[in-house]
């Protein structure tokens, strides 16, 4: 028998004058770095993370559900509205958790469309924040499919985007772990993936804020899997481009769900990215 | 009418056989066979301008013909190169040779005819796409 360190418990905060019932997972003590999990998806995606206990010596990690996700339920109401998330309701969610939380300056890590989310924080709300690690993050791109396909009462929302985000998993995941990872979108609630990415493939607003993200004060650092065909290596060094001392990895043999797909061969990449935010945060500071 | 396998070359042989080798691991994978249950259909592969069409019944090809064909109902086709083919085929293939719409999104691929069929029995199709593949021995 073993019992992991990760412990879970809920919060509930007010997004939109509304109550949001939040179920959020942590593990460590340190510095916090909140994490954000991908369209569709959970906090699941980051309990490899969580069990680290060489990264947890020093962070304190915490991962929540967004609404309609995970153990989040949504808020009363839900099943009269259609779910969009907007980039509003996303930023009003992570800053009103932070403070409910009281965490101080946290690392935001996202990835995917908590990726976008990270560098939409970087450059409106950067005091809020300590750095960035933005993992399949850029700074748009219109859906390849149609994300009507992923809400109709005549298929399995669940089973069709499972298909679909098969097509960024590397081929060097382990078969476990890629079938865990897909298992998080099969049992997604019907319309939230296409809720998600009506956020993900609509809201352009990033581009042109991208120049106004300062990185001598909150540092960002972008990680691409080379078999991502969502958000590419071309698509995340366009955005590390944009944004003046914004730094890239790629990892070659990864794809868009990392710390979920393959967490032995992401774990030295998010290694990496909180030693280059720690080492500028001690510059500035 | 019976099948028309008649490989002209080394290259064409070899797609025969791996969709004659799918057709007889779909034969003995209940697993897959449950994924394909409600799955009737022909599918056109092309490959290098040549067709094969291989007819779906509840999961199970039923028959594998070479084109060309214009009596041969298709729903939905998958339209490729011999060699983005044989990327896809190989055991850890290259960035967007590792999915069928990373063979689209890439220039190497085309899809054709009713997607939303496809989509909604995506995991099934690709599942048995990939067969070939996962005999070499392909673990991850």
């Amino acid at each position: 028998m073993s019992i992991e360190p990760i412990t879970g418990r809920y919060v509930t905060i007010e997004v939109a004058g509304a109550a949001r019932r939040i179920y959020f997972e942590e593990a460590g003590q340190g510095r916090p770095v909140l994490c954000l999990h991908t369209a569709g998806a959970d906090t699941r995606q980051w309990r490899h993370l969580l069990n680290d206990a060489e990264i947890t010596a020093a962070n304190r990690l915490i991962a929540f559900d967004m609404p309609w996700h995970g153990k989040s339920l949504p808020p009363e109401g839900f099943e009269t509205e259609e779910y969009l998330l907007t980039t509003e309701a996303y930023i009003e969610t992570i800053l009103t958790l932070i403070e409910g939380l009281g965490l101080d300056r946290p690392i935001l890590a996202g990835c995917s469309m908590g990726g976008r989310i990270a560098l939409q924080l970087a450059a409106l709300h950067p005091e809020k924040f300590s750095g960035f690690i933005a993992i399949e993050a850029s700074d748009f791109q219109p859906a390849w499919y149609d994300i009507d396909w992923f809400h109709r009462p005549d298929a399995h929302g669940g089973e069709m985007g499972a298909a679909l985000v098969s097509a960024n998993i590397s081929p060097y995941a382990p078969s476990a772990e890629r079938a865990n990872t897909l298992w998080m979108f099969m049992q997604s609630g019907p319309g939230v993936f296409r809720g998600d990415l009506s956020f993900y493939t609509k809201d352009d607003s990033l581009i042109a804020r991208l120049p106004q993200i300062d990185t001598d004060r909150t540092p960002v650092h972008i990680i691409v899997g080379a078999y991502d065909l969502t958000c590419t290596p071309e698509d995340a060094a366009r955005t590390a481009k944009a944004i003046p001392g914004a730094t890239l990895s790629v990892m070659d043999e990864l794809g868009h769900f990392p710390m979920s797909e393959h967490p032995e061969g992401f774990r030295p990449f998010f290694v990496e990215a909180l030693d280059k935010v720690a080492n500028l945060d001690a510059v500035v500071a | 009418m019976a099948p028309s396998l008649h490989p002209a070359n080394v290259w064409e042989a070899q797609v025969i056989e791996n969709f004659k080798r799918i057709q007889a691991t779909l034969a003995t994978s209940p697993h897959l066979l449950q994924l394909g249950l409600l799955f009737s259909e022909t599918v056109l592969i092309e490959v290098d301008g040549d067709e094969y069409y291989l007819s779906f019944d509840k999961g199970q090809i039923a028959r594998i013909e070479e084109g060309p064909s214009r009596k041969t109902p298709w729903r939905f086709a998958l339209r490729t190169d011999a060699e983005a083919l044989d990327k896809f085929w190989q055991a850890r293939p290259e960035p967007g040779f590792h999915d069928i719409f990373g063979l689209v999104k890439i220039g190497r691929g085309r899809i054709d005819g009713d997607i939303l069929c496809l989509v909604k029995n995506l995991r099934f199709f690709k599942e048995v796409l990939g067969i070939p593949r996962a005999q070499e021995g392909v673990t991850a």
